[in-house]
């Protein structure tokens, strides 16, 4: 495959570094952009709900002690900088023993697992059909049922999971309401655990897909149909090779490159929906875990897990842009 | 044995009868073949040429059944050696591709998948007609050969097509066109996108190969003086008629329709400047073709009977046809007058 | 592939077939998709047009209404059947759903048009300087702009929003603009650069037009139906921003829009209770609006795009 070209390396690669640079200072910057005096309205604030924190004093001061209120803003920044270099995301305000990177790391994997298999589900399903509708070798069935299962498209995933989450757990009650598995499980590499999980994150995964494949078929759709009218086709067609070898290989092969593009672009977008589907859902991931934080204003939470989620983000990103290479010839001439 | 005579056997490869194509359009039909009939002979290399619309990429996307939408074959016979290419069944014609017909497109630059591996476009040609091949080295041999064939190196084997230049884009879609050893290969403006010194190299590899694999080609285009070179026979296209059908020695020679005469004075040359006399192009509305004969509302010599019949293909000499009145014994003497005339003026 | 060549039985030579299925030389604005979404839309406006004039718009405040009533010809969990004076229920704070519905759908949309237009203007502003103008500026925006993409402007809206409280519609708006820049910057961008190398542009070039003439005489009016498209998709993925941000309790509380309904309907736990009507009618109503979006979207791009139209 087509040798990597040392420029997109660099360029992927300073991207990836730049957002986690920019993600850091911005986490660092906005709580002190605020009007008037924003640690100090913070504070009071958290103090309100002290009442029932047990060791507030002590959280607070640690808070204080933390971001160096008496430092010059230059030192509290590297401080800050190189605390995340060492993956030290500080304490949690509200669950004062427990360290932000022990809740993070208990949330995380469960986003990603969410995450990615929904993605899988409607990048595979969304190109295919986009793929049918475009062939015109498509039984005509198949070109009516799938614009029909696609009604949901464009709605946020949010608005899709409280619906799901109504009709199939409340009312029929095929799916679990509420998190990503029953507390009857033992977690463990069980088949009762796996299939628990599955059964538990249908919904929050199915309310992403059913929303988003849509995406993916059209945007599949109009790709196809630019391929249809290349040169190439014509001699596809001229050369007698079978239709469904003509399929794949000349048209779902040259049409996906663009998508992966897409794709790369979108896993923005795609976590914003998640973080909601998850706190709809009541999902052990990360969007629960940043509406905790922030219903018991534990700031150091809430910056801590937005962090570890853009980061995660990125790497998807990168992971996605650094494959790239691996399936279009091209990129290792003219660099993107 | 066949008969051979100066311009090759004279067993017809492809016979092509009334072909007719109409482009659909909501204001009407545009007839862009308009009933055409020629035959192609075994090891013979045919040149189409016409200004651009007169039809002849049509011409040969309707032999090769690749018409694209709104276009469709209206009626017509295309026959490869004794098979009526337009009875076929989709699984057949697609197994009759290639091996009975096949094409050198037009704008070798985008031809080629870009995804893939120049072998891989061979070897899937190649596999699509004659099943999975079991020796990865006797493929490997064998596109060698082809590569040798069309003048490639083989380093190119494992190549993208993005990494060849034009030259070598179009020698791969050379050596992919007669892969197969098919009876007929169409060339359709082959080399148009070169540039002149590549297009006559690649023009003298496509007549070599010819030789060498022993096939019957058409060639498309509009370099009358390129076609000059490599072709046998030379048929002229008007507005979706064929006007004359000659061998190439003849209608340098001595041209016999109008058309063709204009068609040949306006052959720049180096030796003598002289003012071109094509000016305009196809001049009517292809929707409605003019009665009679499409030339006449350009032809200097047209006279009355000109508007009321259409002209047959008149046999002016062994393979040399023309459909112009001026050809009919009756007119004779018009024809000695309009000439005499028309050298004078 | 296209299809393979049809053969059909001759008409009389010359004679003219009209081809009555190639709707593409039609208008290209009479489509369907389009149609049907603004007609969506605007059905919506109208109702709440209506709402204004015939509704008691107050009863969206708290405190106003009965507390937890089911639709008319519903009933809830206590047996209480749904009244004429609240026809569409009301929440367990006393807001009648129907004033809520009149008052917080334009409010909600109201965030979604103020995020895209900024961030439109913007997009074009940047997109067409960075295709443009080209070396330095461009690889700067264009860093910018996959440094924005990537991350979820969600995360980022909702530290800052951590630290504001709740905020006034027109902040929230003007914070998502923060993000909905990028997207239509990296979309004209793209456009403008492949305009740039397209003839009818190289020609005015070389004849000497001033580059500005260029952008707004030349590529712009080429460009509008796309700019069109992506406005509408900027106005979809800001009403997103903004229901989210809403339901995680971001907006403002006192006359709530559709997303702060839902948020209030989850803290309640409206799902466990069956007071589907409380969340319900904001989800369905912004799903609505989502649906005519895209298919104006669609139709839109159908417009621009004509090959697609073919397909269709």
């Amino acid at each position: 495959m087509g040798a990597f070209s040392i420029n997109y390396l660099v360029r992927r690669l300073l991207v990836f570094f730049l957002t986690l640079w920019v993600a850091a200072t911005l986490i660092f910057i906005i709580p002190r952009l605020a009007p008037g005096d924003p640690i100090s309205a913070m504070v009071a604030r958290l103090s309100q709900q002290a009442g029932f924190v047990e060791n507030a004093d002590k959280i607070i001061e640690g808070w204080k002690e933390r971001f160096g209120l008496n430092d010059p803003v230059y030192v509290q920044y590297l401080r800050f900088m190189t605390g995340l270099l060492g993956g030290d995301l500080g304490y949690s305000m509200a669950r004062f023993p427990s360290t932000v990177t022990e809740l993070v790391g208990r949330a995380l994997p469960w986003t990603i697992g969410l995450v990615g298999i929904a993605t899988f589900i409607f990048f595979t399903v969304g190109n295919l059909c986009g793929a049918l509708l475009a062939w015109n070798r498509t039984p005509r069935m198949v070109k009516v049922l799938i614009p029909m299962s696609m009604i949901f498209t464009s709605i946020p995933p949010l608005l899709a999971g409280l619906l799901l989450s109504y009709i199939f757990a409340f009312l029929l009650k095929w799916f679990p309401q509420t998190y990503s598995y029953g507390f009857g499980v033992q977690p463990g590499l069980t088949l009762d655990f796996i299939a628990n999980v599955i059964h538990h994150g249908t919904l929050p995964a199915m309310a992403i897909v059913l929303v988003t494949f849509g995406y993916w078929a059209l945007g599949m759709r109009g790709m196809m149909v630019t391929i249809e009218g290349e040169d190439y086709m014509i001699l596809a067609q001229a050369k007698g090779l079978k239709p469904f070898y003509v399929l794949y290989r000349y048209m779902i092969r040259n049409a996906i490159l663009p998508q992966m593009t897409a794709l790369a672009v979108s896993i923005g977008t795609l976590v914003n929906g998640v973080v909601l589907v998850e706190v709809i859902f009541n999902y052990n991931g990360m969007g629960t875990l940043i509406v905790t934080a922030l219903r018991e204003q534990d700031f150091g939470l809430i910056q801590g897990t937005s962090f570890i989620l853009i980061v995660t983000s990125a790497f998807a990103v990168l992971i996605i842009d650094l494959c790239y290479p691996l399936i279009d010839p091209r990129i290792s001439l003219e660099g993107r | 044995m066949e008969m051979q005579t100066e311009n090759g056997s004279e067993r017809v490869v492809l016979k092509v009868e009334k072909l007719r194509i109409h482009y659909a359009t909501p204001q009407g039909d545009v007839i862009a073949v308009s009933d055409i009939s020629f035959n192609l002979y075994e090891g013979e290399t045919l040149g189409l040429v016409g200004e651009s619309g007169c039809g002849k990429s049509t011409t040969a996307y309707g032999i090769l059944q690749l018409v694209q939408p709104p276009g469709y074959i209206v009626n017509g016979s295309i026959e490869v050696d004794g098979t009526e290419v337009l009875d076929l069944s989709e699984e057949e014609l697609r197994k009759f591709r290639w091996t009975g017909l096949s094409l050198i497109p037009q704008g070798a630059m985008n031809s080629l998948n870009p995804t893939m591996r120049v072998k891989d476009q061979i070897i899937d040609v190649i596999e699509s007609h004659e099943g999975k091949q079991e020796s990865k080295e006797a493929m490997r041999d064998r596109i060698y050969e082809l590569f040798q064939n069309v003048g490639l190196p083989n380093r190119i084997y494992n190549m993208y097509p993005h990494e060849l230049s034009g030259g070598m884009k179009q020698r791969v879609c050379i050596a992919m066109g007669v892969a197969l050893h098919p009876t007929v290969v169409i060339a359709d403006e082959a080399t148009s996108a070169l540039d002149v010194v590549v297009q006559r190299i690649v023009a003298q590899t496509l007549v070599k190969v010819k030789d060498e694999i022993g096939v019957s080609l058409i060639v498309i285009g509009h370099d009358m003086g390129l076609l000059a070179q490599i072709v046998d026979r030379i048929a002229v296209m008007y507005a979706g008629k064929m006007v004359e059908i000659a061998p190439v020695e003849n209608i340098y020679a001595e041209p016999l329709h109008p058309y063709t005469r204009l068609l040949i004075d306006s052959i720049p040359s180096i030796k003598e400047r002289k003012p071109l006399k094509i000016t305009e192009g196809i001049t009517h509305d292809p929707r409605n073709p003019p009665s009679g004969c499409i030339f006449r509302l350009r032809c200097p010599f047209a006279w009355e009977h000109c508007v009321e019949v259409e002209p047959e293909p008149i046999d002016a000499e062994h393979k040399h046809e023309v459909a112009c009145h001026l050809y009919d014994e009756r007119f004779e003497e018009r024809r000695a007058n309009a000439f005499a005339t028309f050298a004078n003026s | 592939m296209a299809e393979d060549t049809k053969v059909k039985d001759a008409p009389v030579a010359g004679g003219t077939k009209k081809a009555g299925t190639l709707n593409r030389f039609d208008n290209p604005w009479l489509n369907w998709k389009f149609l049907t979404g603004a007609g969506i839309l605007g059905f919506l406006f109208f109702l709440i047009f209506l709402g204004y004039q015939l509704w008691d718009t107050n009863l969206a405040l708290s405190a106003r209404a009965p507390l937890n009533l089911p639709p008319l010809g519903f009933t809830n969990w206590r047996d209480q059947e749904g009244v004429p004076e609240h026809p569409l229920g009301t929440e367990n704070s006393g807001r009648d759903m129907l004033a809520l519905w009149i008052v917080g759908t334009p409010r909600t949309i109201f965030v979604g048009v103020v995020a895209a237009t900024v961030g439109m203007l913007a997009g074009i502003l940047l997109g067409f300087m960075a295709g443009f103008l080209g070396g330095l500026f461009d690889d700067v925006i264009r860093l910018a702009v996959d440094i924005t993409i990537t991350i979820p402007s969600l995360l980022v809206l909702i530290v800052i929003q951590a630290v504001l409280g709740r905020v006034d519609l027109l902040t929230m708006a003007l914070l998502i603009s923060l993000f909905s820049w990028a997207t239509p910057t990296r979309f004209i961008r793209a456009q403008v650069l492949s305009m740039r190398e397209s003839g009818y542009v190289q020609m005015a070039r070389l004849s000497g037009v001033p580059v500005r003439d260029i952008m707004f005489k030349e590529i712009m009016p080429n460009l509008l139906p796309y700019l069109g498209a992506s406005y509408i998709g900027n106005m979809q993925g800001a009403i997103i921003s903004a229901v989210g941000l809403e339901v995680l309790g971001f907006g403002p509380q006192r006359i709530p829009s559709l997303g702060v309904a839902i948020f209030f309907s989850i803290e309640a736990g409206a799902l466990f209770r069956n007071m589907w009507w409380w969340w319900g009618i904001p989800t369905v109503t912004l799903s609505v609006v989502f649906v005519a979006l895209l298919l104006i979207n669609l139709g839109l791009d159908e417009i621009a795009n004509p090959r697609l139209r073919k397909a269709s």
